[in-house]
């Protein structure tokens, strides 16, 4: 079944590049192209139409999702979007980054990504600003399971750990 | 012989002949494979087995392709050898070959109007590729449909008209300057409209032109004279067609033409008024690069050679307000009072050369036009290497007027863009190229480097620029510029750019960049409904054996304003349009279409409805109260038809008993579960050919009526499909205002509508199975949506309870009526007992079946 909808997904995913003629006005409009040019927005999506096959470099992950691409694409062609379901489907198959895999832990386990420094606090009372809620991983949790994150995290970890053996 | 009132009061038109058929019926049914093209998905042998079971049928045979000479023989030699007296063939679209075929039969000795087409091609095969089982019992239907439909039939006089020796060329761009002088050297009058106070379009502003890359004014100023010059050419400047009406041959136009406030005759263009002219404007012909004065000549070689006022700059022709140029001209020739002109011009033909503008650069804000100084599209390139232009032909940045050591060009600006225009513009590769080439020819130390995403150098002599190109050491790189960033101080300009041979990022710097600016479509704003692309460029009547012809008669298109094209190819389509319509010229007379509405006299009740609904003022009233349709001037569009309470018009080959037995046939299996569609001949048949002939596919359970305009649809129609148990009930017309190739028809049309949702409401059938819809012949796409949405429609059945015996009732009575209303021929007439009979008892077959499944 698993398969099945990975089909479907690629089929998807074929659709909505198919109209991309290779002009390249994404690439060179990219921020992210310009420091690390193993982000190719271009070439992504013609893996996608000349090879039927996602891309499994992991490159994807480098998107910022700006949607600069988007925008200019003379073909109405979503490329953040294409790059965010490769994002996907190469997560469902346990393939993300190690590092994308340690932020999303841990997320879960604080409820938060980058903790409220004590400098920050500080400046918010001297500003007489409220104080910011509390991070509570238990409800991080609950969107976890309730998105599948929950899953694919754990597809992810087994993935890593059998690569580490 | 109550209708024969419509013959007698042609008096222009001359009648040619009327074949008379034998009183028996006997169709002979044409289905065609079109090699693959309807072979491949329609089982077409077993079309014709069914075929072979229809009432009236008596010869049916199968071709390869039809159309081709062997199988026009066939149909001709079937006629003789079976005494066929209605021929139906089932191939492609009527827009394509009704007109073969008509003529076809026509030299078998039978009336042109007893021959019609099923559309089993633009409307089965290419829509339905995937569905073989479905494809070929729509295909069945439609032979039903026709066949039903061929059965009553009648002979029509073929009449034709007087043409007025006289042509109207619009726009005097090289393109209509080319179509008048063919026309004007082969002896007749041409009137030439131009909107601009000279005549020449873009061609009199560029510098040179490719592939030769030959001097533009040069070759053009000569042919501007010889325009101007010629006895036969009537030239209109500063002037617009306000209205058109009549029809091929006929055509009466209004110009209407602004005042020019200088004298033509008089003004020597001498240029002392702009020496005293206080008023700078920006330059139209230097596009905006310098300054003119309020009063002003385009250019030089303009043609007339005469100034004019731009009234909205001018500070007031008096000597209170300004009047300096009043008091400075010796030659007098300013005219203070000059106001607006109508002129009246009767003409035959009329040629559209209204050409293209060059795309919007400040669309596409990335690219920095209109901030950034340096960045210039290519018009202004021409007009700063051009001699005649604001710098005399040396090329400077407008930042700081320096020379440029490194220049980039941007190719496809304004095209192959969904958020402007999707399609190439044909001619900016070439002229990039040339651009290029004139750089390196004035400064060969200058760096240019072009970037492309694909060089179409189609043309003959082209490949030669572009080696040429490369061999001077223009730099060709592939990839299309995603921004254009500026040095705030030096106002260079980086050019960001993936190269996408290599992959690698371009961040350049340039001194210049040229956006290579494509067309933008202007047709559409003309008083004569000729269908548009999305992309407002004019619909040829066909892309590729009818190409300078459009849907309407005696109209031809040339030049850009058919599609994006350069100098020599506007040059050919011109003389093209030209010859074709010295055709018409020619012959002095033209074939008009012999259809024309009848007024049954037993049935019409002198209410006068069809006098308001005629756009052609074509049905008037006599002295004794009696309604008559002048046959010359109807154009058979049936929107009186569709719009009489009595149903006591007769409107050839689109009979109110034609169209209903059309749709019986439709709804005779499963009625359910299928749309009728009604589809005007002049746009919404011709799109829904469109979703043909670009093989959109959507489901198969369309049948499409075909009526000359969507004026035609009575309530009636969409009454009798629901009773019968129809799906769903499309009307389909001319786009809303002014798109009806009958004037008003689709007015007519949508006035009906919330009748028929009143009638739908209080039988309790969804408001949702019922559409009007506009679509044009360019939107294939529109159509294919329509009918998938509609298919989601007839999915969930019809909760109402049909009235089967109302509609039974009302059914009889009708046909009783109808055969009061005598047809005029009393040889068709016999046999239309019979067939009526068929016909009434198939459908009230129709009507049971739906009943017998709830």
């Amino acid at each position: 079944m698993g398969d099945n909808t990975q089909d479907q997904l690629l089929k998807d995913l074929k659709e909505r590049a198919r109209p991309c003629f290779q002009c390249g006005i994404c690439t060179s409009s990219c921020p992210v192209f310009r420091v690390a040019p193993e982000l190719n927005p271009r070439l992504s999506v013609d893996s996608i139409i000349t090879r039927g096959v996602v891309p499994r470099e992991g490159n994807e992950w480098l998107c910022a999702y700006c949607l600069m691409c988007d925008q200019r694409c003379p073909m109405g062609v979503s490329l953040a979007e294409i790059l965010m379901e490769i994002k996907n489907i190469s997560a469902r198959e346990g393939k993300a980054p190690p590092d994308v895999i340690e932020a999303a832990l841990s997320l879960m386990q604080d409820g938060c990504l980058s903790p409220i420094s004590s400098r920050s606090e500080k400046i918010r009372t001297e500003l007489g600003l409220p104080d910011l809620p509390k991070a509570e991983p238990a409800d991080v949790l609950k969107l976890f399971k309730a998105t599948g994150a929950l899953e694919v995290l754990e597809t992810n970890k087994a993935a890593q750990e059998e690569a580490s053996e | 012989m109550t209708t024969s009132d419509s013959k007698g009061s042609s008096a222009g038109p001359s009648e040619i002949e009327v074949v008379s058929t034998g009183p028996e019926l006997r169709i002979g049914v044409f289905p065609c494979k079109c090699g693959k093209n309807i072979g491949a998905v329609v089982d077409i042998d077993a079309v014709a087995e069914y075929a072979k079971t229809l009432p009236g049928v008596v010869h049916v045979q199968v071709n390869v392709y039809t159309c081709a000479d062997p199988g026009q023989r066939e149909i001709q030699e079937a006629i003789a050898e079976h005494g066929l007296n209605r021929i139906v063939v089932a191939s492609c679209s009527p827009t394509m070959h009704e007109d073969t075929f008509r003529k076809t039969v026509k030299a078998a000795g039978l009336n042109p109007y007893l021959c019609i087409m099923a559309n089993i091609r633009e409307h089965v095969s290419w829509v339905h590729q995937h569905n073989h089982e479905a494809a070929t019992q729509k295909a069945k239907d439609l032979v039903a449909m026709a066949v039903a439909k061929a059965a009553t039939l009648e002979a029509q006089p073929e009449l034709d008209v007087p043409v007025t020796q006289a042509a109207l060329v619009v726009g005097a761009g090289v393109a209509g300057m080319q179509a008048a002088l063919d026309l004007a050297e082969a002896g007749f009058k041409v009137h030439l409209i131009e909107k601009q106070p000279t005549i020449g379009g873009i061609m009199a502003i560029l510098d040179k032109v490719f592939p030769q890359n030959d001097c533009s004014i040069c070759i053009l100023g000569p042919k501007m004279v010889d325009v101007a010059k010629h006895p036969n050419i009537n030239m209109i400047t500063m002037a617009e067609v306000e209205s058109i009406s009549g029809y091929v041959g006929n055509f009466e136009v209004r110009v209407k033409q602004r005042p020019r406030y200088v004298n033509i005759d008089a003004c020597t263009s001498c240029g002392d008024c702009v020496e005293v002219c206080p008023v700078d404007v920006p330059s139209r012909t230097d596009q905006s690069l310098t300054w003119q004065k309020a009063i002003q000549i385009p250019f030089p070689q303009a043609v007339p050679s005469s100034y004019f006022i731009d009234p909205e700059a001018c500070l007031g022709m008096d000597l209170i307000r300004c009047g300096k140029c009043i008091d400075r001209c010796e030659q007098e020739a300013i005219v203070p009072s000059d106001r607006p002109k109508y002129i009246d011009l009767d003409v035959g033909v009329i040629i559209l050369a209204t050409g293209f503008k060059p795309a919007d650069p400040s669309k596409i804000p990335r690219l920095g036009w209109g901030r950034y100084p340096n960045v210039i599209t290519s018009l202004e390139f021409e007009r700063l290497i051009n001699a005649a232009g604001p710098t005399e032909g040396s090329l400077v940045r407008p930042s700081d007027l320096t020379k440029p050591t490194s220049v980039a060009i941007a190719q496809c600006v304004g095209s192959r863009d969904i958020n402007t225009r999707s399609g190439c513009s044909n001619f900016c590769c070439a002229e990039s190229v040339k651009c290029a080439l004139l750089i390196k020819e004035h400064y060969p130390d200058t760096e240019v480097s072009i970037f492309y995403q694909d060089l179409r150098m189609h043309g003959k002599y082209f490949e030669d620029q572009y080696q040429k190109a490369r061999e001077e050491g223009v730099k060709f790189i592939r990839g299309r510029v995603g921004e254009i960033q500026q040095y705030p101080k030096t106002k260079n300009l980086r050019v960001s750019v993936e190269d996408t041979t290599h992959n690698k990022l371009l961040m350049e710097d340039f001194d210049m960049v040229i956006l290579s600016m494509g067309a933008e479509g202007i047709a559409g704003n003309f008083p004569l409904p000729i269908s548009c692309t999305h992309d407002s460029f004019y619909i040829e009547s066909h892309p590729k054996l009818r190409p300078v012809d459009t849907s309407s008669a005696g109209v031809f298109i040339c030049g850009g304003a058919e599609s994006p094209k350069d100098i020599r190819d506007s040059v050919i389509q011109a003389s093209a349009a030209a010859g074709r319509a010295a055709i018409i010229l020619q012959k002095g007379r033209y074939p008009i279409e012999a259809l024309s509405a009848k007024i049954l006299q037993d049935l019409c009740s002198r209410c006068g409805t069809c006098v308001q609904r005629c756009p052609y003022g074509a049905i008037s009233q006599d002295g004794t109260g009696k309604f008559t349709v002048m046959g010359a001037l109807c154009q058979a569009c049936g929107t009186c038809a569709g719009d009489c309470p009595q149903d006591a018009i007769y409107m050839p080959n689109f009979t109110s008993e034609q169209i209903e037995s059309q749709i019986d046939i439709a709804l005779q299996e499963d009625p359910g579960n299928k749309i009728v569609a009604f589809a005007c001949a002049f746009c919404s048949y011709r799109g829904s050919d469109l979703a043909g002939v670009s093989r959109m596919q959507y489901p198969t359970n369309a049948r499409v009526i075909r009526a000359m305009c969507s004026g035609r649809y009575s309530t009636k129609f969409a009454q009798r499909a629901f009773e019968i148990g129809a799906g769903a009930v499309l009307y389909s017309g001319c786009h809303l205002p002014a798109d009806c190739h009958f004037q008003t028809g689709n007015h007519w049309m949508a006035k009906r509508e919330p009748r028929i949702r009143g009638w739908m409401k209080r039988n309790g059938i969804e408001d949702e199975r019922f559409r009007v819809e506009w679509v044009s012949a360019g939107e294939g796409k529109k159509w294919q949506t329509i009918m998938t949405e509609l298919s989601e429609v007839v999915k969930t059945p019809r909760k109402d309870i049909v009235k089967p015996k109302r509609a039974i009732d009302s059914k009889s009575k009708k046909s009783v009526k109808t055969k009061t209303g005598s047809k005029p021929k009393s040889g068709s007439e016999k046999k239309q007992k019979p067939k009526k009979k068929v016909s009434s008892s198939k459908s009230e077959a129709g009507k049971k079946k739906p009943a017998k499944r709830k």
